[in-house]
């Protein structure tokens, strides 16, 4: 039995592919498990109960993926239906992006100013285009850059990130 | 006994002591609300302050700062989706859709009356049961422990959604991100492939915040089916009121399930390493099992926000039993509490209950009134945050990320830990798209380095592998877990036949 369209089909041949690309890891994992060092004052190595889950992980992938080719025929899609759902989902990629960078930026900038730029810029490509959204994700910004800063080191003596410059 | 309690009494209800614990109990819901800012984390930076005071006011402080935090995570576990601390896991499974079916208001009613019940209920059992409950939790040895985990981990069978099998890859790699760093009994460095990000292995409660906050956060910015743009609209809007009486009788006129996920929630309290993570998760799964209608959980079911809630709120009395009765902490929480007695020279152990009754009364008495300012304050606070929650996802969507981001850097101090927020945030939203279960991975974390470690301690102890099956408490929980398994099996089966069937009628 076959899926009806490529539309439908997304999601689960991207679970097929899912089941393989884990079960490679997990069974590259379990070897290295392997390969780590007995200790002769236990029985069980460090490498032992991790190579059985890894192991585990593996034969559940593959029987997942068997049962679910077996029962509903291969999943047949198209790359133009799967780059039309990663376009779709457009706001959550640019906000991931920019939350990756914010996290890279920290270290160099300091919290405030990473913090103030990245809720700046996140919260103009997510708001309405309207002036006083501008006003409002400045104000934002400013607010939960300096005021997380403050509170921690004032109260609770834990010092966030701060600029190398 | 009556002078001590009577000493106690006039100690704790002294009107600054009760003002102190008042703005304690605030202060710990209010930490334990922020996603990555745990109870133990407030304890500590509570600690200081109690100095200063006599014994009996600093650890009433520092147990309303426990109190309050305990019911603190259900806050944005009803209306965010994300458990502000890993003892509300279980919250959101049922909490977050009632709130999104527009009944915010009841969902943290319901939350914060079984948190009182739980902690009532806890404190009862502490008084009355404190010392054989805590003989017979360090009578097991890491056989048993390892049999209670694995009766924990069963409770992933379900918890699994749509896909059996997926739920439980998802469990297995909670287990297997749990291995890497430094392994737990050698500190023998597994899967870092050099990377010093990875040495010290990866937190908890940046998984948690990671699988649970960001992805859930960035799944609020997709497109709406109705208009194709991501919506600028508010997360939780609809039923602020809060129902009281309507929470009161679904809770009092259905005692069972409150008292059963107490009663639960005080034993795995009184189990020293277990504590409230584990407690909401297993009395959550109790509720379902025991439910007529346990399709219903998931969605928004009522008993399932009493069961976790009663459940990790009624740790704090249990773990609280090998404190007093032994000197054994029973969770991290517990060991700061043992630091501050200790800090004024009273000696944890067996005599503090026969050499300072005063101050273990104090201890009943402080929990029985914060219990009773953390209902207050949460319904007060349940109004503010509500109101906050009004605010649009365009504000609210990044500064929530910023917090987490806040939550995870606090924890340990380290950048690195960022890093592995980001990446593990981008991991669970994908898993969240390709239907993968995400609370049996966030399970596994938690529960991995406890299995492995009693595992390997019991071989240790003896390479004899029977004996999981021949000492009676383990046997007896393994074959509760054997039960459990295939029982959440026969429901699922049935459950999609059923499923199937009516869908088979509705197209023809």
């Amino acid at each position: 039995m076959e899926r009806r369209n490529s539309e439908t089909a997304l999601i689960p041949a991207l679970q097929v592919l899912s089941y393989f690309i884990i079960a490679l890891g997990a069974v590259f994992m379990a070897f290295k498990a392997g390969s780590l060092p007995a200790s002769r004052w236990e029985p069980m190595s460090a490498g032992t109960f991790p190579q059985i889950i890894f192991f585990g992980v593996a034969l559940l992938c593959g029987v997942a993926a068997v049962v679910e080719i077996s029962k509903q025929g291969f999943p047949r899609t198209s790359l133009n239906i799967a780059w039309k759902r990663l376009v779709a989902l457009k706001a959550v990629i640019i906000n991931l992006a920019l939350f990756i960078i914010y996290m890279a930026f920290m270290p160099i900038a300091g919290f405030i100013v990473s913090t103030f730029i990245y809720l700046t810029i996140a919260q103009l490509y997510l708001a309405p285009k309207k002036p006083i959204t501008l006003l409002i994700a400045i104000f934002v910004a400013a607010l939960f850059s300096a005021g997380p800063y403050y509170l921690f080191s004032e109260v609770f003596n834990i010092y966030l990130p701060r600029a190398q410059w | 006994m009556t002078d001590a309690f009577l000493i106690a009494l006039g100690g704790v209800t002294e009107p600054y002591t009760l003002l102190l614990m008042a703005v304690a109990t605030f202060a710990g819901i209010v930490a334990a609300a922020i996603p990555g800012f745990t109870i133990t984390m407030a304890i500590v930076l509570t600690l200081p302050l109690t100095f200063a005071m006599p014994p009996m006011q600093g650890i009433s402080i520092m147990l309303s700062v426990y109190v309050g935090g305990l019911s603190g995570g259900l806050f944005s576990a009803a209306l965010l989706g994300i458990p502000g601390t890993p003892s509300s896991v279980a919250t959101t499974f049922d909490a977050f859709p009632m709130a999104r079916q527009g009944n915010p208001g009841k969902a943290l009613s319901l939350g914060l009356f079984a948190s009182f019940v739980g902690s009532i209920i806890s404190i009862a059992v502490l008084i009355v049961a404190a010392p054989p409950l805590a003989l017979l939790a360090v009578k097991l040895g890491p056989w048993e422990y390892f049999a209670l985990i694995i009766f924990a981990l069963t409770v992933i069978a379900s918890l699994v959604g749509d896909s059996l099998i997926r739920g439980l890859i998802a469990g297995l790699i909670g287990i297997a991100i749990a291995t890497i760093g430094p392994d737990p009994l050698m500190g023998r460095e597994r899967f870092t492939f050099g990377f010093e990000i990875l040495t010290a292995g990866i937190p908890f409660l940046v998984v948690l915040i990671g699988m649970y906050a960001m992805s859930q956060l960035l799944s609020e910015l997709e497109p709406t089916k109705s208009s194709g743009q991501h919506s600028s609209g508010s997360l939780i809007s609809g039923d602020m009121r809060p129902h009281l009486w309507q929470t009161v009788k679904d809770i009092l006129l259905k005692p069972a399930n409150v008292i059963r996920s107490s009663l639960l929630g005080v034993f795995i309290g009184a189990v020293p390493g277990a504590g409230s993570s584990i407690s909401n998760l297993l009395a959550y799964d109790q509720a379902k099992r025991a439910s007529k209608h346990p399709e219903t959980f998931g969605k928004g079911e009522p008993q399932g926000v009493v069961a976790s809630e009663s459940g990790n709120s009624s740790t704090v009395g249990g773990s609280l039993i090998p404190l007093i009765a032994l000197g054994i902490p029973g969770s991290p929480a517990d060991a700061v509490l043992m630091a501050a007695i200790m800090v004024h020279g009273i000696s944890i152990g067996p005599r503090l209950i026969l050499d300072h009754p005063d101050l273990v009364y104090s201890m009943f008495i402080a929990m029985a009134i914060a219990s009773v300012f953390m209902l207050l304050i949460g319904i007060i606070l349940m109004r503010v945050f509500l109101r906050l929650l009004n605010v649009p996802k365009y504000i609210i969507v990044p500064v929530v990320l910023t917090c987490c981001a806040i939550g995870t850097y606090t924890l340990n101090n380290r950048l690195s830990d960022l890093y592995l927020l980001a990446g593990i945030g981008a991991v669970g939203y994908i898993l969240k798209k390709l239907d993968y279960p995400l609370a049996p991975l966030v399970l596994g974390v938690v529960l991995g380095p406890i299995a492995e470690t009693n595992l390997r301690r019991a071989f240790q102890t003896s390479t004899d592998w029977t004996l999981f099956f021949t000492r009676p408490i383990s046997a007896l929980l393994l074959t509760l877990a054997v039960v459990s398994v295939v029982y959440s099996i026969y429901s699922y089966v049935k459950q999609r036949r059923l499923m199937a069937q009516r869908l088979d009628a509705t197209s023809n």
